[in-house]
């Protein structure tokens, strides 16, 4: 059969690449001038000094990378946070979330109603997370502490939001809360892909649930944790409406995430040349996984 | 007869406790939002309020600007998400049934961006916005939004475009018809639920977008509910009962969507992500 | 046909803004104002001051935007650019912000209307002081509202830790805190989540510790704060204020959370401006608090001014002034007297028909001030404010000490790259 793509287009209608200029156009035009377009600025502007808006951006070079580097004294800060919660988000959501899924999977009375109740939380806004998880910490009228006090564990009581040692760990347990449900669900899909055969296999052999899960359900989903692990770890990068609304970064700055930072240096001192540069180590960081990751990917689609 | 599983009556019970444990905090809020101050001040957490105060909400919702905020919010959500969905299937469409040189390459350079975390590009954004005179616009937040909704949903919709037949779309080639007439009167129908999966998943993603829609939507005029809520806890932290109220206001569209449509919810998550 | 008349005129219009012609064949000149959105007796007030020019001035129509502190300083950063931006607006007098949009070229200068309008003669010198903070002889800006911040106290409280009058000295207030704690009082409350709560605490002791002239040179970024001591001392005392008289936890609380706190006597002190008068009244009785300045020994006035400014983009300059002219006249602004501010910009305003005493403190003081100084972030530039707010609560929560917070405040303006 002739290539259809290069068969001449018969008068008064559309020849093929024409077609797939209207079905793909629209889509990549928006994509490349609102999602790549901006990555393209965010490393140019990372060796530029800009307020943002004056008609003229002076270039600096690798200045503003010097700047971050050496002299600000958040940047490391929100680095080193970034990494504890990088870390958290990998471990303990999913972790949950497994656990949910294992014991969710099993035959028992009611367990839709309470899968929906592990993942309501996934579907609010992360805003609203914020705001409600502000109010149960309020040191003076909250849940949290109510609760404490109501058991007599008095001593436990903290300034949650605003003593640095505990802070990002108050509103890391509110973001646990919040993306559980979503590593429960991708594992539950996962568990529908073991095969009831093979198990029953295995009972009948007289393999018992340990030994069923050792050797049967968890070598099947191989491919489920890495896909869980990294989407937790692309959307731990994406941390940032949770601390804009807890914590702000504060107090003084203990709660900074690179993300919220860059944000900060941009949109709030308006320092885009900091702010971009702060954004290009992100970006950095975030391709040294996710380039691996896609290669991955494609090699799983070639195979399939 | 059977004897009880002990193990299964365990893990029940166990995953009972946790799921009134995970639902807490929604109650505690639902609580406070029907408290006066006094009864919040005075009361423990968990005490029902002696007369509702349904004043709370009605205050929050004026005080709040939530009429406006809700308005905004639903042209947002019902301009994109129809919008941004027919781009991408028809982007879809092409990149899986259409010879097109390259296709691999655009389509690695468009699953990138199921990866940037965008939070990262909001200057760049603001900047771009704002040199299209498109700062405080409906239709400045409606197309980065759809920017960003694109990797996904192509990567999910291109997915179920690639399990039908070729062989389909050569005949109806064959017939006469073009690749828009054959996305239009075929594909387009087949992937409905498909589509109706993103509609839900897209819905609620863009229904609580904060971070774009706080550096484009700079005129409380054009904020939509996410930055309403924002904008009133830094107002109004210590009016607690009205604070919740307004909490419960934001949350309570998409958890209704949410629980009206799960079946297909989970599915668009989970058909993007984990393949069998 | 009145619906294609309408439309006629708007098609009429619109080609006139594409054009871009002044309007000199309508009649009609629009101002176009910019403000924050005030409380709803202020802003009820604003559109009364702005009905009675229309009123008296045909042929001018005043247009108001009214948006959130933080809309309003976005929306003024995007419009500087623009010529979509207003003729008039509204932004504090300090230089971190009111300078910064000046600075960058936003305002007109406004001598010839100081000299037309004789207006060195009505406002209060108070007032005035922000509009001189320019390059000589530039004039830029128009007093709106003056404002003073002072501690305001539980008198119930002061009473049972034995405290008979306010203190006079910074001593006394340390030694009366002490009886407080003592009494098992906390002696003054802050919301720490909310940066600039507890900065006023530190402006106070910057100005306690260093005196007039030390504390503006180091605000204006001009002595090096790693070798004044008394910069070291002013953390010091912040950090003695943090750990021992604070009402704890303060870290996580907003503003409105601490002041709820001291209406409900949970802490004897706030250290608010004179809008806070309206606020106890708005919650409790305000009999039972009193108000006394922080004892910081210059003399000098704790304080900051709200202004309009002409911007520099504005076609009709001439009508802004005059709009300006009219709503700080004598009249006008005896007239609308209380619903902005407890105190008028205006000298020989009548107060007699007053009753709240608190209000009344207010309008002596803030009549009696030459001498003033301004809150930190009215001060400094942004980044410089974001740096001083995290090095005060860093050392507030114990992770900076004293001398390492001088330190750093000298390391980040040395290292500005303006």
């Amino acid at each position: 059969m002739p290539a259809l793509a290069s068969g001449a287009p018969k008068p008064g209608r559309l020849g093929a690449p024409w077609q797939a200029v209207i079905l793909l156009g629209p889509a990549l035009l928006a994509y490349g001038v609102f999602a790549v377009l901006p990555f393209l600025d965010v490393i140019r502007l990372s060796v530029m000094r800009w307020d943002g808006l004056s008609p003229h951006a002076a270039f600096i070079g690798l200045a503003n990378f010097r700047f971050i580097f050496t002299e600000d004294a958040v940047f490391w800060t929100a680095f080193g946070n970034s990494v504890i919660w990088t870390l958290l988000s990998v471990a303990i959501p999913p972790a949950i979330g497994f656990a949910l899924a294992l014991g969710l999977n099993q035959k028992l009375r009611g367990r839709n109603a309470l899968r929906a109740m592990f993942y309501l939380p996934v579907i609010i806004a992360p805003i609203a997370v914020a705001t409600m998880w502000r109010w149960m910490y309020d040191p003076f009228f909250g849940i949290v502490n109510s609760l404490l006090t109501d058991a007599g564990l008095q001593r436990l009581i903290q300034d949650w939001l605003g003593d640095r040692r505990v802070a990002l760990y108050a509103v890391f347990v509110a973001y646990v809360w919040q993306t559980a449900g979503f590593a429960m669900v991708l594992f539950l899909a996962g568990l529908s892909n073991v095969s009831p055969t093979l198990l029953e296999a295995a009972r009948l052999d007289g393999a018992n649930r340990a030994q069923c899960f050792r050797h049967v359900t968890l070598p099947a989903l191989g491919s489920t944790i890495t896909v869980v692990i990294v989407l937790s770890l692309i959307n731990s990068f994406r941390t940032f409406d949770i601390v804009y609304g807890m914590t702000h970064g504060g107090p003084a700055q203990s709660t900074q995430l690179l993300a919220f930072w860059a944000y900060t240096q941009s949109m709030q001192l308006h320092d885009f040349g900091h702010g971009s540069a702060i954004a290009v180590v992100l970006l950095a960081v975030t391709a040294l996984v996710v380039i691996p990751y896609l290669r991955w990917t494609q090699r799983r689609e070639d195979a399939a | 007869m059977k004897r009880p599983d002990w193990f299964l009556v365990a893990l029940w019970t166990i995953l009972v406790i946790a799921a009134a444990l995970w639902v807490a905090p929604f109650v505690f809020i639902l609580l406070t939002s029907l408290k006066t101050e006094a009864e919040i001040y005075a009361t423990t957490v968990f005490a029902l309020p002696a007369h509702p105060a349904w004043s709370n909400y009605a205050q929050a919702w004026g005080r709040g600007n939530f009429a406006a905020t809700f308005l905004n919010s639903v042209i947002i959500t019902c301009i994109k998400v129809p919008l941004g969905l027919l781009l991408s299937a028809m982007a879809a469409y092409a990149l899986a049934q259409m010879r097109i040189p390259g296709r691999n390459t655009v389509f690695l350079a468009i699953l990138f961006g199921t990866m940037i975390p965008f939070q990262v590009l909001l200057a760049p954004l603001f900047s771009l916005v704002n040199s299209l005179g498109l700062i405080n616009t409906y239709v400045g937040v409606i197309l980065p939004y759809i920017a960003f909704g694109v990797p996904y949903q192509v990567f999910v919709l291109r997915g179920f475009f690639r399990h039908v037949p070729k062989e389909m779309t050569e005949a109806a080639l064959l017939d006469g018809a073009n690749h828009l007439t054959i996305f239009w009167r075929i594909f387009l129908p087949l992937s409905l639920p498909a589509l109706a999966a993103l509609v839900i998943l897209d819905f609620v993603a863009t229904w609580n977008e904060f971070a774009m829609a706080l550096v484009i939507l700079q005129d409380s005029g054009r904020w939509t509910l996410p930055l309403g809520l924002m904008s009133f806890q830094g107002q109004f932290a210590s009016a607690y009962g009205q604070l919740n109220a307004a909490i419960v206001m934001t949350v309570l569209p998409a958890a209704i969507v949410y629980l009206i449509f799960q079946r297909y919810f989970i599915g668009g998550l989970t058909a993007g992500a984990v393949k069998e | 046909m009145v619906g294609r008349r309408i439309l006629f005129a708007a098609l009429l219009l619109g080609a006139q803004v594409v054009a871009g012609t002044s309007g000199t064949a309508s009649a009609e000149t629009t101002l176009k104002v910019w403000t924050i959105s005030w409380d709803d007796v202020a802003m009820s007030g604003f559109k009364q001051m702005i009905a009675d020019y229309e009123a008296t001035h045909p042929g001018i129509h005043v247009e108001e935007e009214s948006r959130g502190t933080d809309e309003h300083k976005a929306a003024m950063r995007v419009a500087i650019n623009s010529s979509a931006g207003p003729d008039i607006y509204y932004m504090w007098g300090g230089l971190g912000l009111g300078g910064e949009f000046a600075n960058a070229g936003a305002s007109a200068p406004l001598d010839a209307a100081y000299a037309q309008y004789k207006w060195d003669d009505r406002f209060l010198p108070s007032a005035l002081g922000d509009s001189r903070r320019y390059k000589a002889p530039q004039r830029h800006g128009v007093p709106f509202l003056v404002h003073g911040e002072g501690l305001y106290y539980n008198k119930a409280l002061f009473k049972r830790a034995g405290i008979t009058a306010p203190p006079t000295t910074y001593a006394e207030l340390t030694a009366d805190a002490d009886k407080l704690k003592a009494a098992g009082i906390a002696p003054i409350v802050f919301g720490g989540s909310v940066n600039w709560h507890l900065m006023r605490l530190m402006d106070e002791l910057l100005e306690t510790e260093c005196g007039a002239a030390k504390h503006d040179a180091l605000t204006s970024m001009q002595a090096n704060w790693a070798t004044e001591p008394c910069a070291t001392a002013s953390f010091t005392q912040m950090k003695h204020w943090a750990d021992d008289y604070t009402l704890k936890p303060f870290m996580g609380l907003a503003d409105d959370q601490a002041q709820g706190l001291f209406y409900a006597g949970r802490a004897a002190m706030i250290l608010e401006g004179d809008w806070f008068v309206h606020m106890i009244q708005a919650h409790t009785d305000i009999s039972n608090f009193g108000l006394f300045l922080f004892p910081t020994g210059t003399g000098r006035l704790y304080f900051f001014s709200e202004y309009f400014y002409v911007s520099a983009r504005s076609q009709n300059k001439a009508a802004a002034t005059a709009f300006l002219d009219f709503i700080t006249s004598p009249a006008e602004q005896q007239k609308h007297l209380g619903q902005f501010g407890s105190t008028s910009v205006d000298k020989g305003i009548d107060y007699n028909g007053r009753t709240q005493p608190l209000d009344m403190q207010w309008n002596r003081t803030l009549a009696s001030t030459t001498g003033t100084f301004v809150n930190g972030d009215q001060a400094f530039p942004l980044d410089v404010t974001t740096e001083y707010w995290r090095i005060i609560n860093a050392v507030a929560i114990d992770t900076m000490q004293p001398a390492a917070a001088s330190a750093a405040m000298q390391s980040f303006i040395a290292n500005r790259h303006h």
